[in-house]
């Protein structure tokens, strides 16, 4: 049961880490600064998003009690 | 799409009530009696009839009814105590056993043809998951006082500028990932049981799927309260 909470969500988590990152970097360049910054934002933070799905992937994957 | 037959509707709309449409309605009474909510209040009447019905009076040697109640609580604390430990499973049991009933009774009731299921709205599932979060934080704030900070930072001082929007967004990606599991599963559910209904629901072609439905209902429901426990009880140990 356990099992099957940690691995159903693993792959949802990657995906929406990543369209966090995505979405907040987005806002940051277009809402906060004005398009000014366009794409530094962006990249930076889909950057972030991408290095936490991973990151929550690596957690389980080193998980020594599975 | 077809749109289905739910029958508080009809008798809210034989009343005159506005009841709208479509998911939600535009003022604040269509907002109240759209199908989501009325359904939400189904099922608390339902959580909270039955039980006093079927339990009957408390006695030492338990009667049928109070057998039952006793079997589902017992067993819905020694999960809980299981997986975030005694002390924890006490102070928390009242919010997360309601959870689980609740969405158990919500995500079954839509197996029944003239009723829905008011988790496969996003508003109901999110309203839930948003509850879990905010608990979430402040459970870790009343253990930790301010070191509840350190479950951001990471072990190393130097990377903290890396490590703390890395935990932040994936602190927010469980809102996400929990709301949505439960939400698309259920909708899932509903409006594969309208397509075939709709198809040849006189040769029993829905039938495999409410069979199926009962068991995502049951896992859902199960999946959900096992999550916020791992959230709450990740929240209340130590930072690693």
């Amino acid at each position: 049961m356990r099992l099957l909470a940690d691995f159903s969500t693993i792959g949802m988590t990657v995906a929406f880490s990543i369209f966090i990152g995505l979405g907040f970097g987005y806002y940051l360049d277009h809402k906060v600064f004005g398009g000014r910054t366009t794409p530094v934002f962006t990249m930076v933070f889909l950057g972030f998003g991408i290095f936490a799905g991973f990151l929550n992937l690596y957690r389980l994957a080193i998980r020594k009690d599975l | 799409m077809e749109h289905p037959i739910l029958f508080i509707s009809i008798i809210l709309e034989a009343l005159g009530l506005p009841v709208p449409h479509g998911l939600v309605g535009d003022s604040v009474l269509a907002k109240l009696v759209s199908p989501h909510m009325t359904y939400t209040w189904l099922v608390m009447a339902f959580l909270i009839i039955v039980p006093k019905l079927t339990l009957g009076k408390m006695e030492m040697v338990p009667g049928k009814g109070q057998n039952f109640w006793e079997a589902v609580i017992g067993g819905l604390e020694g999960f809980m105590g299981d997986n975030m430990g005694k002390e924890g499973a006490r102070m928390m049991f009242p919010m997360l056993a309601t959870f689980a009933l609740y969405i158990l009774v919500a995500n079954m009731i839509g197996l029944i043809p003239g009723f829905m299921s008011p988790t496969s709205n996003l508003n109901i599932t999110l309203a839930m998951t948003l509850i879990v979060f905010v608990t979430t934080h402040i459970l870790g704030i009343k253990f930790h006082g301010v070191g509840y900070i350190k479950h951001f930072l990471g072990p190393i001082p130097a990377l903290i500028p890396l490590m703390l929007p890395i935990e932040l967004i994936s602190h927010f990606a469980r809102i996400l990932s929990l709301s949505i599991r439960l939400f698309g599963n259920i909708m899932a559910k509903e409006t594969l049981l309208g397509i075939l209904f709709l198809l040849a629901g006189a040769y029993f072609a829905p039938l495999p799927i409410l069979c199926l439905g009962v068991l995502v209902s049951i896992v859902q429901a199960l999946v959900f309260l096992l999550l916020s426990i791992l959230y709450f009880s990740a929240a209340m140990e130590h930072a690693h």
